[in-house]
């Protein structure tokens, strides 16, 4: 074996042996690194996206049920229809969100987390109805059943809704930086292939004195397409999985932190009003959020800063800073006329339908806020799946494409290299 | 044997071969505690107080009205035009939001009403500030109230920050047990019962010393109700006015056993203004004498305490 490397036909043989490995290589590792690619987009937009959407409206869901359930009491039990319809359709969206996340869970983590917001689910309900029952009866115990359903969904559901939110967002990362990943060693085979190449060329020129061999040309032009189109789909999908991360899911995950943080402020407000003044904690908490979402660098100033080029989303969130600072200035007010016992005017105030644009209630100026925020959540719902859609896009056909380049390439040297064996046999 | 080690080697094998050998995820239910709504803050096993009870004055003991004017009633207040007065806005019978209405109610609500008539005449301005039990000798002492008439005990140690009006109710301490607890007084609790109270009141002492019972404090008594109704408790203990607002709401309920502490409720003033207490202790003998108070102790009182309204002879320092 060893001894027909010294003769000129063993060497060629030897060279075509090397050449066909490289080839082999870089086409195979090359086509699986794309499919495995798709393979991972394709999940960010199921299985792990999914979840993650799901997780998200589930903690959306949790929270606005919250502060309609809570708002909704101090109407003394004869809540406005749209007050009642956009509480039933919280928990509507919050029990669909929960099946579909209990489906695309993978980690026991998750699964436990889904279990035990699942056993919540009917306990908070039941303190919600019962609050409510007690309000119509008259008897002022509903409230304490509302602030213990809000307790509830304030210590133990919201904080678990935001743990699987945390991990789907995790997993949905892992993913992409797997999805955006340079598929170095079928790069690193190809350029070696294409190396041996242009040496065994100038090899055999120089044993032959013939300048080219039309076989191992065309196995290099082919090689050098290969190594182009792996090279470009590569890179172009990783720009897209990162455009869909920057444009669409980044600002998506912000938006719903403004959204949930204004509910929670508004249901902080309603359970002031329900423990009729008396609940300092609530007010502390009301300041917190309401800080945590207008204060300079924080949430409504990232989303401007995130959206500064886009006239239509940054105007969205100039209609929901201008509501929060309706919202806030009207806040004072009640605080101002709770303590100073007119606590009806407070309460209508609070939950009323408001005097039109000039005198809004803090019911209508909270639904403006969180109206913008949501549109400005399905605009950018929908970027994140257009630039999932161009990544996968500049994948497709990728795979075959380079499978039929890398096995032309094999044929084409070893025909080259074979003509001239065959020379020597002639 | 070695048949069987050999199969578990090349099982072995074939795992490092395949390094795909990863333990299954466990897909068995996952393990979750019965979920039980807690209100926050509550807490178990509270901390009991052990200082001796301040006992060097007599508490009852308040001004003798005289001749003391309306006009030096009025001049005592922060704003001649208006009376505030701190109430709660939270104790069902006593002082509440009526949750029809949205306006406030009670026994507490009655008598102060008919003093600030009294003050200001029948068309007087009251505001009514809702305030939590801790805030109240801070509120009127910075102004913020003319006056506090909330459930309020009076004792030596109060009596050192504000001054009181000569006692307008006298409330005890009682328990509140469900009807088919079989529970008809502190002898019957063991120390199997939780018994449950608002925290940083004088109720978790006496519960703890004059029974077994375990005490449970939430920072809202009405939060003990709620806990009573889970069954999360087993009982209530606090001012049997407290449990009656507590009884109305629930008929599967009642306020049993004796009174085992006194509570003799005052109305409060800012420190130094005697002029105002004096004024009202006149006021209150007068609604005492004319039916007023008796005719608000039907309303609220009577039927959830079951018994009938006597009320307390005022009692003078000088």
């Amino acid at each position: 074996m060893l001894a027909a490397l010294r003769f000129t036909p063993g060497q060629l043989r030897g060279v075509l042996v090397l050449v066909a490995a490289l080839i082999l290589g870089a086409g195979i590792t090359g086509m699986t690194a794309i499919i495995a690619k798709s393979a991972v987009i394709e999940e960010t937009t199921s299985q792990s996206g999914r979840l993650s959407v799901a997780a998200l409206s589930l903690y959306q869901a949790l929270s606005q049920a919250d502060a309609t359930a809570a708002s909704s009491y101090l109407t003394a039990g004869t809540p406005s229809d749209e007050m009642n319809e956009t509480y039933r359709e919280a928990m509507r969206d919050a029990t669909v969100a929960l099946a579909t996340a209990a489906g695309e869970v993978k980690t026991p983590a998750d699964t436990a987390l889904v279990a035990e917001l699942n056993a919540r689910m009917p306990v908070y309900t039941g303190l919600v109805e019962t609050a409510r029952t007690f309000n119509r009866l008259g008897e002022p115990v509903g409230a304490t059943y509302q602030e213990q359903a809000s307790t509830l969904m304030r210590e133990e559901m919201l904080p678990k809704a935001h743990d699987l939110q945390e991990n789907s967002l995790g997993q949905l990362n892992d993913s992409r930086a797997e999805a955006a990943a340079f598929p170095w060693v079928a790069a690193g085979l190809a350029v070696a292939a294409l190396g041996t190449l242009v040496w065994a060329q100038m090899w055999l020129s120089r044993k032959t004195n013939r300048v080219f061999n039309l076989g191992l040309v065309g196995s290099t032009v082919l090689l050098v397409g290969f190594a182009g189109w792996l090279a470009t789909a590569s890179l172009a999908s990783a720009s897209h999985t990162n455009t869909s991360h920057e444009d669409g899911s980044a600002p998506l995950e912000l938006l719903a932190e403004a959204e949930i943080t204004a509910q929670q402020a508004r249901a902080e407000e309603s359970l002031l009003l329900i423990a009729r003044g008396e609940d300092q904690a609530a007010a502390d908490r009301f300041e917190e959020h309401f800080k945590a979402l207008t204060d300079p660098g924080k949430l409504l100033d990232r989303l401007d800063e995130a959206f500064a080029d886009d006239a239509e989303l940054s105007a969205n969130i100039d209609t929901a800073r201008e509501a929060a600072e309706t919202w806030r200035a009207g806040h004072d007010e009640v605080v101002k006329l709770a303590q100073s016992g007119q606590y009806t005017d407070a309460v209508v105030l609070v939950v009323g339908e408001g005097g039109g644009e000039d005198a809004p209630s803090l019911w209508t100026s909270f639904t403006t806020l969180n109206n913008a925020l949501t549109e400005a959540t399905d605009v950018s719902a929908e970027r994140f799946a257009e630039a999932t859609n161009d990544a996968q896009r500049s994948l497709s056909g990728a795979a075959a494409g380079l499978a039929a380049l890398a096995l032309g390439a094999l044929i084409s040297a070893a025909v080259g290299i074979q003509l001239r064996v065959a020379e020597y046999y002639a | 044997m070695i048949r069987n080690q050999l199969r578990l080697a090349a099982a072995a094998a074939a795992c490092l071969v395949l390094a795909a050998c990863s333990q299954p995820a466990d897909m068995g239910p996952p393990q979750v505690d019965v979920p039980t709504p807690l209100p926050s803050g509550i807490d178990f096993s509270p901390e009991i107080e052990t200082e001796p009870v301040d006992e060097s004055c007599t508490p009852l003991a308040s001004y003798n009205p005289g001749t003391t004017s309306v006009e030096q009633a009025i001049a005592g207040l922060d704003n001649q035009d208006q009376i505030t007065i701190g109430v709660s806005q939270s104790t069902n019978l006593m002082g509440y939001i009526d949750p029809e209405t949205n306006t406030p109610a009670g026994f507490d609500i009655d008598i102060a009403t008919a003093i600030a008539h009294s003050i200001l005449g029948p068309d007087a301005t009251i505001r009514w500030v809702p305030m939590t039990s801790g805030e109240r000798e801070e509120a009127v002492n910075s102004d913020r109230v003319d006056m506090v008439v909330r459930t309020m005990t009076m004792n030596c140690k109060r009596w050192a920050n504000v001054e009181f009006s000569a006692e307008y109710f006298h409330a005890g301490q009682r328990l509140l047990v469900p009807t088919a607890s079989g529970i008809t007084g502190l002898a019957d609790l063991a120390d199997d019962h939780r018994v449950c109270t608002g925290d940083g009141s004088t109720s978790v002492r006496t519960i703890a010393e004059q029974s077994a019972a375990q005490a449970v404090t939430v920072p809202d008594f009405n939060d003990c109700l709620v806990l009573l109704q889970q069954g999360t408790v087993d009982a209530i203990t606090s001012d049997d006015t407290i449990l009656a607002g507590m009884a109305a709401q629930d008929p599967t309920l009642e306020v049993v056993g004796e009174a085992f502490s006194q509570e003799p409720y005052g109305m409060a003033f800012q420190k130094g203004n005697t002029d105002l207490a004096r004024y009202v202790n006149g006021a209150l003998a007068q609604i005492i004498a004319n039916g007023t108070w008796q005719t608000a102790y039907n309303k609220w009182l009577e039927g959830p305490l079951g018994v009938p309204g006597v009320p307390p002879t005022p009692q003078y320092r000088d």
